[in-house]
Order: C-alpha cells, then structure tokens, then sequence
C-alpha cells in the first residue's frame, strides 16, 4: 500500500534551535496561563497573543515578505505549531487565517485581495472564519444555497451558513456560495468570496454548546453586497478551491494534540507503581509517539514537493481516536475520584464535553474514512 | 548495499522462492534448507555482523526491508534472530559460527541462572520458548548481570530439548540447561543498551508484522473488490469500507513506529542508543494493537472461507498473532514505557517525545 507510505526523517538542525526559542518563548507568556484555558487548545484565541506571536515573526512564517510573510520554511512553521499546540498557547485567533484563509488568498487572489489583506493576518490584525456548512448542508457541501447574485454595484449574497466558529469575532469570511445552479456536474456552480464581517446585510447570532460555550454561530445573509474584486479565483471553481484548502488542514500537529492537557494533569497525578496507570499512559505515549513522526513525516514529504494526501487522512483519522480516547482513560482511571476544582477535574470536565466534536471539525470520520477507502483501491 | 538494493534483492529471493506448498511443507516440519541458503548466500544473516566478522555492518534501517518482508512474504526462517546473534557476537569480538543462531534474554520469560566467571560460566534453568532452537546449534544469551555468552544447544549432556511451536506452527522450543557451559564469553557488545537480545528482538517483530499487516490489508482490499453478494462486490458496502480504512491508518502508524525504532536502533555503524528502548516500546505497543485489530477486521472482510487452513490469510493473522507476544507483549513495554512517563511527570512528556527518550529512562526488568 504505497499510498499509505509516509517516510519519517528527521528536522533540519535550525528547527531543533528554533524549538528552543519557542520553548523559551511559551514560559514566558504562558507561565501563569491556567488549565481551564490551556484544555483550549487551538479553539482558545487570545488577539493580544496573537500579536506576540506576529512581532516573533510566527505568523505568516513561510509566506513571500511582500505579503507580510518572513520566509522560513514549512518544516521552522511545523516546529513552531507543534510546540505551542502542546503547551496549549492561545493561537486561536490567528489559526484559520494562518493555516488556510492566507495561503488560498495568495494563491487564488494574488494581485487584487492578497496584498491588501495577507499582510494584516501576518501582523496578527486580521481574523478569518470559514462560511461553509449551512442548516441543509454538512458532510454534504454541495448540496449548500446561500446564492450570490451578481449586480453592477457587485454581488448580492443571500442565505444562512451555520458552525461558523469565531464568527462573532473575526474580521473576515471565505464564504462559499453558489452562483451558479447545480448540474450533472454536482460540484459546479460554487464560488468563494471574501467577505468583510461589518458588511451591512450581515447578521451573526450564537449557537451555544453543549459545553455552554459561545464558538459556533449561525450567519444570515440578507442581501449583503460584496465588491465584485472579492470573488475568489474564478467564479464557479469554488469546490476545486475549497478541496485543495482542505488539504491544508488533515496531518498538522493540531490533529493529535488537542487533549494533550488531560494527558499531562494524569502524568501529575498517576501512581507509577500502578500497573493500570503505567499501562494506560504507556499505551497513550506510544500513540504520540508515531503520530508526531507521521505528522512530522507528511511535513517533510510536503516539503520534497510530494503529496502524500491519502497517508494524511491516516494521520486525522487515528488522531482524532486517540484525542477521543483520552477522556474516556481519564474516567477509566480517575473517574469519581478526582478533588473537584484540581486541574484535572477542569481538564476532564472540559474535554470530556468537547472530544465528540474532534471527529465532525473539518470533515466527519465517515466521509474521511470513505475518502480513505477510495484510495485504498475500493472501488 | 545500498538501502534500495537490500529492499529489492529481499523481494526478488522472497516473492520468488516462498509460497503455499513451501509453507504447508514447513508446517509439517521440513526446515526450508534451500531457501536458507539462498538467503545465506544474499548475505542477510550477517548483514549486521561487523565487516570484521565477515559481515556487512549494516544498519537496521537497512535491515528494516528484510525483517518486514518475513512478515510480507511469511518467511519460515529465524533470518531476525540470526542477524541479531551475529550483530552481538561480531561487535563483542566473539567468532560468528555459521548456520542459524538462536537468542535468549536472560530472565525475560525464562528462569535461566548464571553461575561461575571467566571460562567458567554456566547457565541453568528453563528457557520455555526459544524461537527456532532444533534448528539452531548455537544460542547467544544476553546475561542480566551485562555481558553476551555463547552456548552450544548440541552439548547433549546439559541441554535437553522439547519442541513446541507458536501459534504461527514456527519452532519455539523448551529448553532445559543443567549448567551448561558457555562455550565464549564477552563484556556487552552495545554499552548503554540494556537488555539488548530483548529489546533488538522487539525492534525486528514490530519491522515483521508490519509486513504480515500490509499484505493482510492488500489481500483484504483485493478480495472486497472481487468477492461478489447481493449483486456487487462487498467493498461497495460502507461498513467495510470504514473498517479497512480504520486498518489502513493502523498500519500506516505502525510503518512509521517499526521505520522509526529501526533508525533508532544501534549496529556497528551506528552505535549511539539514547532513543532506541523508547523508540522500540513505541513500535512493539503500536504494532500489537495494529496486530490485534487488523488481524480481526481482515477476518471480518474475508468471511468464512478466510477461516480455512485452505486459504492464505491465517498464515498471516497467526504469524501476528505469535509476534506481538514475543519480545514484550505491548502491554510489557506499555508499562515501562508508561512507568518512566509518569516517572518524567507532566513536565517531562513533550521534551520526552521530541527527544525520544525519558529521563527516568525504561526499567527493562
């Protein structure tokens, strides 16, 4: 199964000192920074950390300097992502610009929206969010029908998106809409357009979940008008634009580390003579152990210039089991047991409500399994 | 020999030399000599034995194509083992014997005792599953105390034999030393590596049942596509479709543990083993679960006729099933990997896992 095959390696030596920075850098803004917040992960955002990591140069790192960006290289980025996620560092509010919205921007926009817009994300002033789910439209994307509408003064949108997450505080949205209707090519008929947040027309109205928590929202569009120079690459090639953004987003460090918080309290608090314990952590390290290297594997694949899309699936589909598994060890080890109010009583309390959604974000198991299957050679 | 040369020399003599009736025939007891010599005359059995010994004194990154084409091709020869004893014997000066070489960590399931010194070290006790041992004349035992001994199993006085087999029909027979002389002995050949017959042996099984577990999931795929119910093949079915993916990233995990322990392993070309007990618990505990599941769901996907003695895939999913026992179970190597995690506390996991290594280190007890 060659298509499954990822090449460990080992990170070039300026990622090793760049990793020593960054350590350096993380115990002196998040000494202090609480559990309640760290369990977080890369869905906690703070704007002011943000632009801490801007003046390091850590956002937009390997983008061209005339957008902004300073030029290193994905594999310094991956060092620095992995490093912050496991500390659980507020990065959430640059996130979804910096891994996604920038990077398609430069290559679907490069003269018109890119050079006024990248350059804000890398100085850590420009928040993105994705409209792309509707209330009819989840693992099915092509069935969406928010339409825009062109008119002389630019394009009318019209419709709902719904788990827009960051909505309510982001500046930005890369909304996919349709502009065309749906033919017997099902995938037609999609655009992307760059969407200001303050656009009149606009309205944003939270959706709670089930950790009480104010993330997802639901926009509504009533006839919002939007430039004609914000319609994204070309007009109907929407779904060939949001396939290769997605591609982005599948074998990252943040696919395995997001309950890395709950893992670290039970190291402070298991007993090492108990062989429950001892088994259970060891079980746990040994499946971060070869996830960072096929995480890390797939990075300096991409690196070489390959693609090995199919062995990145690989990497969101177990990591995902194993960030879902970690609150459940917690109740199996832990449960019923734990001082209420300790950090990992916050750690499992939090986690506990959030891992389901760790397997619906960025496309559900089933569809990535089906993806997977495909290019097993199931037919 | 280059790394590419290695992997495609292991899959010309294997692909072509080892089949269903080979299989069969050394199922009912006839050792493959032909295929032993051919893999002998390929240089695989001293392919980590120093240059010195005759040897090729490669790496086990080098070793990795042929260790996991035992699993691929299901190879009925103790080749790991071989490489193994060699690679110990030729670092620690003692001459490289010809023929197969069985290994034995002292005290890691068996009671084996030593007493005397120099020359005058016996060992006795029982060893009750020493892979390969009717075939072998010679075993290398790791000591507990530190230091490599070599013993003749032929030395009929103080050696006695029962043969069994594991689950995969391959020798693993009992011995029972009554002070059996060592007939070499030197200081350890790997300095800083603990345990070291266990912890290579543990290194070379996950490398083996990555290939038993990538032709596993290739035969599965094949027959979803071709196995016809209900009017279309049974991989059309979502069900099965979501299993064999769930397999594909097991053994894609589990390639990426076996290639990661193999680099971090030491040979004489490349002795440094600051990572190699961390990176060896990552593979053998990944693999056995990688085992367990796979092996399950290949079952599954193949339905009654994968149950027969008839069809290939239990020489597969047997082969598996006696691996992730041998060399530490994965929950052996979870416990001592997990003891040290604990042991390092909170501050210790992620500089653990960028280094690949704990502080505390693995206690290999």
């Amino acid at each position: 199964m060659q298509v499954l095959n990822i090449s460990p390696g080992a990170l070039p030596p300026e990622c090793e000192a760049l990793r020593t920075e960054v350590r350096a850098f993380i115990a002196e803004h998040l000494a202090d920074y609480p559990v309640s917040k760290r369990v977080r992960n890369w869905s906690g955002g703070d704007p002011a950390f943000s632009r801490k990591m801007a003046e390091k140069g850590w956002i937009g790192m390997t983008w061209p300097k005339r957008f902004g960006g300073h030029e290193r290289s994905p594999l310094e980025r991956y060092v620095v992502l992995e490093e912050l996620l496991a500390a659980g560092a507020p990065v959430g509010s640059h996130w979804v610009a910096d891994r996604q919205s920038g990077p398609l921007l430069m290559r679907y926009a490069p003269d018109t929206l890119a050079p006024r817009i990248v350059p804000q994300i890398a100085r850590g002033e420009a928040f993105f969010c994705i409209g792309m789910s509707e209330p009819d439209s989840g693992s099915d994307l092509a069935s969406i029908r928010t339409k825009a509408t062109r008119s002389d003064a630019g394009w009318l949108i019209n419709g709902r998106k719904v788990w827009t997450s960051g909505a309510h505080r982001t500046h930005y949205m890369i909304a996919l809409v349709r502009t065309g209707e749906r033919s017997e090519n099902r995938h037609a008929g999609m655009t992307q357009f760059l969407i200001d947040m303050k656009t009149p027309g606009m309205t944003i109205r939270p959706i709670i979940s089930q950790l009480g928590e104010h993330d997802f929202n639901e926009v509504t569009f009533d006839d919002v008008l939007v430039p004609h120079e914000n319609l994204i690459g070309t007009e109907g090639g929407g779904w060939k634009q949001v396939v290769s953004e997605l591609a982005f987003e599948r074998a990252g460090p943040e696919r395995y580390l997001s309950s890395t918080q709950l893992l670290l309290e039970m190291l402070d608090v298991a007993d090492p003579a108990d062989p429950r314990h001892a088994v259970a952590m060891g079980r746990l390290v040994a499946q971060y152990g070869s996830l960072r290297q096929m995480s890390q594997g797939v990075q300096l694949m991409m690196a070489k210039g390959e693609d090995p899309a199919l062995a990145a699936s690989a990497v969101k589909d177990q990591g995902a089991l194993v960030e879902q598994s970690i609150p459940d060890i917690a109740h199996e080890l832990f449960g019923g047991t734990t001082a209420p109010d300790s950090p990992l009583a916050q750690a499992m309390d939090y986690l506990t409500l959030a891992v389901p959604s760790f397997s619906l974000r960025g496309g559900t198991r089933e569809i990535l399994r089906g993806i997977i299957s495909k290019g097993l050679g199931l037919r | 020999m280059s790394n590419a040369m290695i992997e495609q020399s292991a899959e010309r003599l294997f692909s072509a030399n080892v089949g269903k009736p080979l299989l069969e025939a050394f199922e009912g007891g006839a050792f493959p000599d032909t295929l032993w010599r051919l893999a002998t005359d390929s240089g695989f059995g001293m392919l980590l034995a120093t240059e010195a010994s005759g040897g090729i004194g490669e790496t086990w990154s080098a070793a990795y194509p042929i260790l996991r084409g035992i699993g691929y091709w299901q190879v009925p020869l103790p080749l790991a083992e071989t490489m193994i004893g060699a690679q110990l014997l030729s670092m620690a000066g003692i001459e490289v014997p010809q023929g197969p070489i069985a290994i034995i960590e002292q005290g890691l399931d068996n009671s084996l005792a030593a007493s005397g010194s120099g020359d005058g070290l016996r060992l006795a006790g029982s060893a009750p599953r020493v892979h390969w041992a009717r075939h072998c004349r010679w075993a290398v035992v790791s000591l507990s105390a530190g230091g490599i001994a070599l013993l003749d199993l032929h030395e009929a006085a103080s050696v006695s034999m029962v043969q069994r087999v594991n689950r995969a029909r391959i020798p693993a027979d009992s011995l029972t030393l009554d002070a059996a002389p060592a007939v070499a002995h030197a200081a350890d050949p790997l300095p800083g590596l603990a345990r070291p017959v266990w912890t290579l042996g543990a290194v070379a099984r996950s490398a083996m049942m990555v290939g038993a577990l990538e032709w596993l999931l290739e035969q599965s795929v094949q027959y979803a596509n071709d196995r016809v119910q209900f009017g279309k093949p049974i991989g059309k079915n979502q069900a099965l479709q979501q299993q064999l993916a769930l397999m594909a990233g097991d053994v894609a995990a589990s390639r990426v543990a076996a290639l990661v322990a193999a680099g971090d392993t030491p040979s004489s070309a490349s002795l440094a083993c600051q990572a190699t007990h961390f990176s060896a618990a990552v593979a053998k505990i990944r693999c056995g679960e990688a085992a367990t599941r796979g092996a399950a769901i290949a079952h599954q996907v193949h339905g009654a006729i994968g149950f027969t003695y008839e069809h290939m895939l239990n020489f597969g999913t047997r082969r598996l099933w006696a691996w992730r026992e041998e060399f530490g179970t994965d929950a052996w190597w979870a416990e001592r990997l997990g003891r040290a995690a604990i042991d390092d506390r909170a501050a210790g996991l992620w500089p653990g896992l960028t280094e690949r290594r704990f502080a505390s280190g693995l206690q290999m007890g």
